[in-house]
């Protein structure tokens, strides 16, 4: 056998359950800000080439919120990283190395494509119709951004390829020729322009009784987005989990019954979600692909600890216990809600005074 | 070691963060400072009940925004991309220890980023006192975020108690946390101050934009007052080893500050004059240079305080190649290729000399070593260092140079480097110094060996005809001469031997044959006679006696056999034993 290149991890403060539990809180948030940026993005730029005068306004609609929805990912996406990098860290960091190149010029891009986002917002009737091409290129970058994680959260899962380091030392080393890339990638992007369609629904809906019309549309065009994508969305997940490995492929089909449980229960909420979108239920179907999302991210970090069960488990992290930092991680977690709660609070105010006003 | 490297020969990550980070903390304290700012321009507009000054600041705060939001909030998640990309074992190791610090950060972050969009989305349509609290809201968010992190940056440079029991409090308020975050506090004001200036001479209104250039540069040099006063404050926690590096002793450090002191200087008089004496003066291009003084000045200090705790990238704990200081008496017993993960060559061996070598050079001296690239090319620093020079000058790099780790590994990896450096970079040849009995080393290996690394020998040629009594003399006080060399190190014979060959004397040559001699007498005489009793013995026999003599000693005394090497080796033998004679006179 080649031998592994896994570096030791470091020691963690509190028992790696903590850190469990709080990657996935926080990763279906960031989950769901990229899926709404991405297929709310997908399906602006949709409307905007279509060329209906309703069409461009939910455009619009979508392009002002965009910038703020990106931070959201951004920022919805540092909490997750930050928790993966202390129960993975010495899979993650060399993953990372590895791809280093590819991993670095993220942030250029995601530079590019953020102030892209900007301009199309804030020039978006003055651009005419360079407008689209500038979305058209954030998305393209922010769907490449998606493409590089992928490989690097695939790679981490697959220490046995990090032998081929020797061969990409200046960190050129991708993930996406092993057979389950492609169906993870698109499950993963199709997933987020399903999701995205509830969104623009969403922001449609909101502050309806000055605009019925587009919200009408956007809900009809969100959702009919929605089950068409999630319908293929369904296929592409069996394909996912037909490329798997075998032993992995059957974790979810009674190898593991937390795992087959799980799958099952995603398997009626897809249906679930389906079946509303179809019948036209925006808050059924919402609540559906919510519980969805959370679902689908924790059978992902279940796929994650098989993959790498027989070199690592979470449970062989050593703690080094001290608890405080925590506790005051937590403190000023809440006391961060309430300033978010009073922020909102004073927004809807104005809204509604604005409202009242006319 | 633990982790692999990214290796760009000719890139270095060590330029990446630099590059990064540069421009992000540029931005980032803009993004603490300008909460103020943005607070006190909109109090300003409305204390003058002055719809242009309110109509500045929310076109300032647009800007804000767009600058703080995109690119300071993405290029600080780039610094963090960065460092696990240059640096994993130093940022794994942080990331564990203080996880928690990071995370209280991440809640500072996303209120700022609400608060950010409600300040600004709500400019003119939130009535003014809420509007003003919001403001104060991002502002402390932001200032708290500082804070957290100054805490994380912090523990890198001086550790205090952390690097004993990793303590998190003692960490996060290690020595310089209070200096360090009053001095960042007010870095940050004044940037904010600075990008005032910036958006004020892009103001249309000429009343708003005397009014508010005036108010920018008053901003901006009373914070810079206060950042020089916390600055030496700051400098003044510093450990001795860092201040010993700030005050000149990094030619990093030293290659940077006179920029530095330019950046600063301009940026006090364009304050100065184009703010306070003639506001009108702040055009487009006088603000913009200001923004570039500005932006020299914090590089400078950002350099300098990375470049403050080398070798270490966590003081102390470990050096900027990853490897842990506690690890190392371990690897060099043990070998360092044995020990580290990402190599191929777990053995250093003939065949894989130069292989082994570049691997050992990728590991410990990339991590602020490019190969052919503009920063710190070790081809151009090893150029007049042959194999055997860097043979012992890797024996003693850090205590020549304390900005530099040791080598760490077993002799044969040092050879190893040595041969990769001098092979394989420079295809000089890699010949082995010989350490048979017989030959002791002379003069010029002596200079290689021991002075080559930082000198050409034309660099000394002004010993020529110098005393070599008075060579030796300097030798022994190299120290005194300059803080940065230690007194030779070489035996008494050895400093003469240099002297002689730094002198130029023609007796090198004599020289020369004199320890030839004395080996010989090692080997052939040494058994029953020390060098003392030959004085006397010898006596007043001259040289032709004495090598005479040496052909029949059994004549002398029935028990010696007679001097049984070839005629060379009589004659530099005489020659010793004469030479000795001369010696006891
Ligand atoms: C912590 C950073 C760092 C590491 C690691 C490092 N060096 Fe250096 N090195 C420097 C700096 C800084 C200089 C000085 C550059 C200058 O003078 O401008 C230097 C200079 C040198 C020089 C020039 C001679 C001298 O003394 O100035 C040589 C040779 C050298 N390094 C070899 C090495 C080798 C071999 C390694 C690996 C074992 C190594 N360095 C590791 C920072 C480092």
């Amino acid at each position: 056998m080649n031998p592994l290149f896994i570096p030791q991890p470091d020691t963690i403060p509190v028992s790696w359950g903590w850190f469990q539990f709080l990657l996935l809180l926080t990763f279906p948030l960031h989950m769901l800000a990229m899926n709404a940026m991405l297929g709310g993005l997908a399906i602006g730029l949709a409307q905007h080439m279509c060329g209906g005068t309703l069409q461009k306004q939910l455009a619009h609609r979508i392009a002002i919120a965009l910038p703020l929805v990106i931070a959201f990912v951004v920022n919805f996406g540092v909490a997750p990283l930050l928790f993966v990098q202390v129960l993975y860290g010495q899979f993650l960091y060399s993953s990372s190395v590895l791809m280093g190149t590819f991993w670095i010029l993220i942030v250029p891009m995601l530079i590019i494509a953020y102030y892209g986002a900007y301009l199309y917002d804030f020039r978006f009737t003055q651009l005419g119709s360079a407008g689209p091409w500038i979305a058209a290129l954030s998305f393209f970058l922010l769907a490449a951004i998606g493409f590089f994680f992928s490989n690097n959260m695939l790679l981490m899962a697959l220490p046995e390829q990090f032998g081929d380091y020797f061969s990409h030392k200046n960190g050129t080393l991708l993930s996406f020729g092993q057979p389950q890339f492609w169906p993870r990638y698109l499950h993963m992007l199709l997933g987020a322009l399903a999701i995205g369609g509830l969104f623009v629904a969403l922001l449609g809906r909101f502050r309806k009784d000055l605009h019925p019309d587009l919200a009408n549309h956007a809900e009809e065009v969100g959702l009919s987005s929605f089950l068409v994508l999630t319908f293929a969305n369904v296929l592409i997940g069996f394909w996912y989990l037909l490329s798997l490995p075998n032993e992995l492929m059957l974790l979810f089909m009674g190898g593991n019954v937390g795992a087959t449980i799980a799958f099952g229960v995603a398997l009626l909420l897809a249906a679930g979600a389906l079946f509303a979108a179809y019948k036209k239920r925006y808050w059924l179907t919402f609540y559906h692909a919510i519980a969805l999302v959370v679902v689908m991210t924790f059978m992902r970090s279940w796929l994650r600890s098989a993959y790498l069960k027989d070199v690592f488990t979470l449970d062989q992290l050593q703690v080094v216990p001290q608890y405080s930092p925590m506790i005051f991680f937590f403190i000023t977690l809440v006391a961060g809600l309430v300033c978010l709660g009073w922020l909102i609070k004073k927004t809807r105010d104005v809204f509604v005074l604005e409202g009242k006003q006319g | 070691m633990n982790y692999p490297v990214w290796y760009l020969p000719e890139t270095g990550g060590g330029f990446l963060i630099a590059l990064i980070s540069i421009l992000h903390v540029f931005v980032s304290h803009f993004a603490v400072g300008g909460g103020l700012y943005l607070i006190y321009a909109e109090k300003k507009g409305l204390k003058e009940n002055s719809q242009p000054i309110l109509d500045f600041t929310k076109k300032h705060a647009r800007f804000f925004l767009l600058v703080t939001m995109v690119f300071g909030s993405i290029s600080g998640v780039g610094i963090w991309f960065i460092i696990a990309l240059v640096n994993p074992a130093a940022t794994s190791l942080l990331i564990h220890n203080f996880v928690f610090a990071w995370a209280i950060e991440w809640v500072f972050f996303t209120v700022e980023i609400g608060a950010a969009f409600v300040y600004y989305y709500m400019f003119g349509r939130m009535d003014s006192r809420t509007h003003l609290q919001v403001g104060w809201l991002y502002f402390i968010a932001a200032w708290m975020s500082l804070l957290v992190i100054n805490g994380i940056i912090g523990v890198m440079l001086t550790p205090g108690s952390w690097a004993q029991d990793m303590d998190f409090w003692a960490g996060f308020f290690n020595p310089s946390f209070f200096p360090s975050l009053v001095f960042r506090t007010f870095i940050a004001l004044m940037i904010a101050a600075c990008y005032g200036f910036l958006s004020a001479s892009f103001t249309a209104d000429a009343g708003t934009r005397i009014s508010m250039t005036r108010f920018s540069a008053k901003w901006a040099l009373v914070t810079l007052v206060f950042t020089l006063i916390s600055g030496l404050w700051y400098l003044s926690v510093l450990p001795d080893q860092s201040q010993g590096l700030v005050m000149g002793k990094s030619p990093t450090i030293a290659a940077i500050q006179p920029l530095t002191a330019a950046g600063f200087v301009s940026f006090l008089l364009l304050m100065l004059v184009a703010g306070i004496v003639r506001p009108s003066l702040n055009l487009k291009p006088v603000a913009g240079l200001a923004m570039i003084s500005a932006l020299v000045v914090m590089g400078g200090f950002e350099w300098t305080r990375e470049a403050a705790r080398r070798p270490y990238v966590i003081n102390g704990v470990m050096y900027s190649n990853s490897i842990m200081k506690k690890d190392l008496a371990a690897l060099n017993d043990g070998g360092f290729l044995r020990s580290a993960l990402w190599v191929q060559n777990k053995e250093v061996s003939e065949e894989n000399l130069e292989l082994a070598g570049e691997e050992i050079f990728i590991n410990q001296c990339y991590a602020c070593h490019t190969v052919g690239g503009i920063n710190n090319d070790i081809i151009a620093a090893t150029r007049t260092m042959s194999y055997r020079a860097l043979v012992s000058y890797l024996k003693k790099i850090h205590e020549l140079r304390y900005f530099m780790p040791p080598f760490v590994g077993t002799e044969q990896e040092g050879r190893a480097l040595a041969a990769y450096i001098a092979g394989g970079l420079h295809g000089k040849e890699v010949q082995e110094p010989q350490q048979d009995a017989g030959s002791v080393a002379k003069g010029p290996a002596l200079f290689e060996e021991n002075c080559a690394s930082c000198h050409a020998l034309e660099d000394l040629s002004s010993l020529q005809g110098v005393a070599k009594e008075e060579i030796v003399a300097m030798l022994r006080t190299l120290n005194e001469i300059s803080e940065e060399m230690e007194p030779f190190g070489g035996s008494v014979e050895a400093h003469g031997q240099l002297a002689a060959f730094l002198g130029g004397h023609t007796d090198t040559a004599q020289q020369e044959t004199a320890i030839d001699g004395k080996a010989i007498f090692e080997t052939h005489c040494r058994l029953c006679h020390g060098v003392e009793e030959m004085a006397p013995m010898i006596g007043n026999i001259d040289r032709q006696e004495i090598f005479t003599l040496l052909g029949r000693l059994d004549q002398l005394e029935s028990s010696m056999p007679p001097f049984g090497g070839t005629a060379e080796e009589q004659e530099a033998l005489a020659d010793f034993l004469a030479s000795i004679n001369q010696g006891g006179k």
